[in-house]
């Protein structure tokens, strides 16, 4: 199993009624909070379209995680998520997304922040409380490891 | 129960591209096929978010597991696909 640590999410990157066009203008605003709290340059943010035309990052549950690619890797200064949610959903390739989670990282990190991501998006529960949710610090919480992983 | 250990070859590891083609590939298959590293939870293959989960990157060993008739067929297929750089087929 992976390492565990805590998803670096800052509060600042957390919309929790964001709305959106299309798919291209979702991803372009999970883009801007990255920039917004440093993580990303802008250049990052054409990548996670790039990124998105070539593979659907959807997950399933109403999630999409996108995330740039590897020719981004410079654009990175630091690891870090985001967290819009969509509550009139956004049309992803036929699937419908309310919840997107952004990801910036640098080097291999992508696939530990996946991997840690995709531990929580797993769990029913945390998915329905993450589209519930109606506080930023909820969200902030929810996106924590699980007591028992932290030992 | 039959298994495959294989070592992951795509270079970025099992996620984005190589991930989704293993996952479709798993579901396409007439039995369910499990995936685990070492000695950890088998989860089920055909789910990108469990596949996403274990966190493989380019070299981590991983073992598949199947069971009934068609079990061996659908390990060798995708023990085969495991073994080739997916980020390559663009």
């Amino acid at each position: 199993m992976p390492d565990t640590a805590p998803l670096p999410l800052d509060p600042r990157a957390v919309l929790l009624d964001a709305s959106a066009a299309d798919r291209d203008n979702a991803i372009r605003q999970c883009g801007r909070a990255l920039v917004a709290v440093g993580a990303v340059e802008e250049p990052y943010v054409e990548t996670m379209i790039e990124r998105e035309r070539s593979i659907s990052t959807y997950v399933g549950e109403g999630v999409a995680i996108p995330h740039g690619t590897l020719a981004a890797k410079e654009a990175v200064h630091h690891d870090a998520v985001c967290v819009l949610r969509f509550p009139g959903g956004v049309d992803w390739g036929g699937e419908r997304v309310t919840v997107c989670v952004g990801i910036a990282a640098r080097g291999d990190g992508h696939v530990r922040l996946l991997a840690e991501l995709a531990q929580i998006l797993l769990d029913p529960d945390r998915v329905h409380a993450l589209r519930e949710a109606t506080r930023v610090e909820e969200v902030v919480h929810l996106l924590q490891p699980t007591k028992e992983e932290t030992t | 129960m039959p298994e495959r250990t294989v070592v992951i070859a795509s270079r970025t590891g099992l996620h984005a591209r190589p991930a989704k083609i293993f996952v479709e590939a798993a579901a396409r298959q007439g039995t369910p096929v499990r995936i685990r590293v070492g000695d950890g939870k088998p989860v089920p293959a055909h789910s990108i978010l469990a596949v996403l989960s274990l966190g493989a990157t380019h070299g981590t060993e991983v073992t598949l597991d199947a069971d009934g008739p068609d079990a061996d067929a659908a390990l060798d297929s995708l023990a085969q696909l495991l073994a080739r750089d997916l980020d390559a087929d663009e």
